[in-house]
This record gives C-alpha cells, structure tokens and sequence, in this order.
C-alpha cells in the first residue's frame, strides 16, 4: 500500500491546493472516472469541515491528511485541531432544502464505504474514510 | 473557476468551467451580486466544464438562487454532468432549482414564459 502525507495551514486558498495535490496524486496512481470523483468529494467535504469548523480558518492551525492507496481501496484520513471534536458533528442540525451548508457529512457517508469520526487526545477530530475499488468495477460493468 | 458571461435575449449567461467550491464559489457570487446590481434579473449558469462541486459549491448556488429570488428574477441551471447531476439528486437540491438539459431547453423556457 502506497501513502502519501500532506499537511496545509487552515487558510481559505488551502482547500485548492489541496484538491490539485489529490487530483495529481490520483492521476498518477491511475485513478479515474467515478471513482476519483468520489473519492475528491469526500476528501474535500472532509477537509472543508476541518478547516472553516473545526480550525476556524485559524492559519495557525493544520490540517494533515493521509492518503493510501492500494488495488482494493483508497483510504483518506483528515485530522484537525479544532475544539469542537464530535460534538461539533453530531450537534449539527439535518440541512432544510434551503440550508447554504450542512450537507458535507451527508455527502461522506452517501459515497463511502466505511467513515468514522475519532476525538483525538487534543480535541482535534479524525475523520477516516475509505472507498473500495471494487464498487467502481460493478458500476462500471452496470454501464 | 473561469466564468465567461454573454447575453442572450435579455438573459445573462454565465459558462462557468473548472471546480465550483468554497474559494471559487466567492467569486461566483460577486458576479451574480455584480449583475444583479445591474437590474439583470434573469440569469443562467451552464454548468458543462464544471469537473467538480462539492457541498460548498452548492451552498453558494443555494445562495444564489435566494438572493434572485429576493429581486424577483429567474435562476436557471443547465448541461450539468453526470456527476453533477448525481450529487443535486443525493442532497435533493434538483427539486429546488430549474435544472434543464440544454441552453437550448432554457431559452425555449424563457421565451414560452414571455408568450403566455
């Protein structure tokens, strides 16, 4: 299994540098079509999550993630130093039709296969994601 | 995010192309503040060259749609991609825009409104 590390500063302009470091690294590990818009989704409404709730956009704050890669699955872990940790998520109120937010973790939990939410020793949240490569070559076969 | 706007019968379309989130979704808004302040009420986003949206993205178009609504004007959404399309329909966001298949379909729209 291949993983890749990456840590950014909590600032606004970080969240594309982000996706340009993940679009790269799965371009380079062949990772396409569906899956990897998936996979971009749920790491980005991850990080997005750490970075304007939980940090604060507290540029002294970071925000590392970890990705692996192998055959089977890609795994995304996210971790923040934020103060809210789980509370901050499960005291979030459902979005209405009309919400401008509140549908990140809806969108995780639609397109992984597995997601766990984990109160570090520091507050901090890390939130794991994993996607199996397998259910992109159903889908496929289902085209 | 590039954002190129063109008018069409009295309809402001903007092709937006590249990732719709949270840092570009900002500029998004100010151009629609931007025409909206220009009393161009009608107003279409093609969303074709859009590779990526993620919930911030749709915050912002959520946002967008209120504030037309505010100034009585008309939002419409068209040539969303597959996986466009597929995250409106997993956060039930088609049900509140008037999402169409084509430019075409929209100004068709448009102008049955005008005759009747």
């Amino acid at each position: 299994m291949a993983t890749y590390e990456y840590s950014y500063p909590s600032a606004l302009e970080s969240e594309e540098r982000m996706l340009d470091d993940l679009q790269t690294l799965l371009d380079e590990n062949s990772v396409v079509g569906r899956i990897k818009n998936h996979f971009m989704v749920v790491v980005s409404e991850a990080f997005t999550n750490a970075l304007v709730h939980a940090n604060n956009l507290n540029p002294e704050r970071r925000i590392k993630v970890v990705i692996s890669i192998n055959k089977t699955r890609l795994s995304a872990d996210i971790h923040d130093q934020g103060r809210d940790g789980l509370e901050g998520i499960s005291s979030k109120k459902p979005p209405t039709s009309e919400s401008e937010s509140g549908r990140g973790v809806n969108i995780i939990r639609h397109y992984a296969d597995s997601v766990s939410f984990i109160q570090t020793r520091g507050g901090g949240l890390k939130v794991s994601i994993t996607i199996d490569r397998e259910d992109e070559k159903i889908t496929d076969k289902a085209k | 995010m590039e954002i190129t706007i063109r008018e069409e019968q009295g309809i402001s379309i903007l092709s937006l192309s590249g990732r719709l989130d949270l840092a570009s979704g900002a500029t998004l808004k100010d151009e629609i503040k931007g025409l909206l302040d220009k009393e161009r009420k009608l107003l279409h986003l093609n969303l074709a060259q859009v590779e990526f949206i993620n919930s911030s993205g749709l915050g912002v178009l959520v946002s967008i749609m209120k504030e037309v609504r505010l100034c009585k004007g008309r939002l419409t959404l068209s040539d969303l991609a597959s996986y466009v399309q597929e995250i409106f329909e997993i956060t039930q966001l088609s049900h509140i825009f008037e999402i169409f298949a084509s430019e075409k379909e929209v100004m068709d729209s448009y102008q049955s409104e005008t005759v009747s």
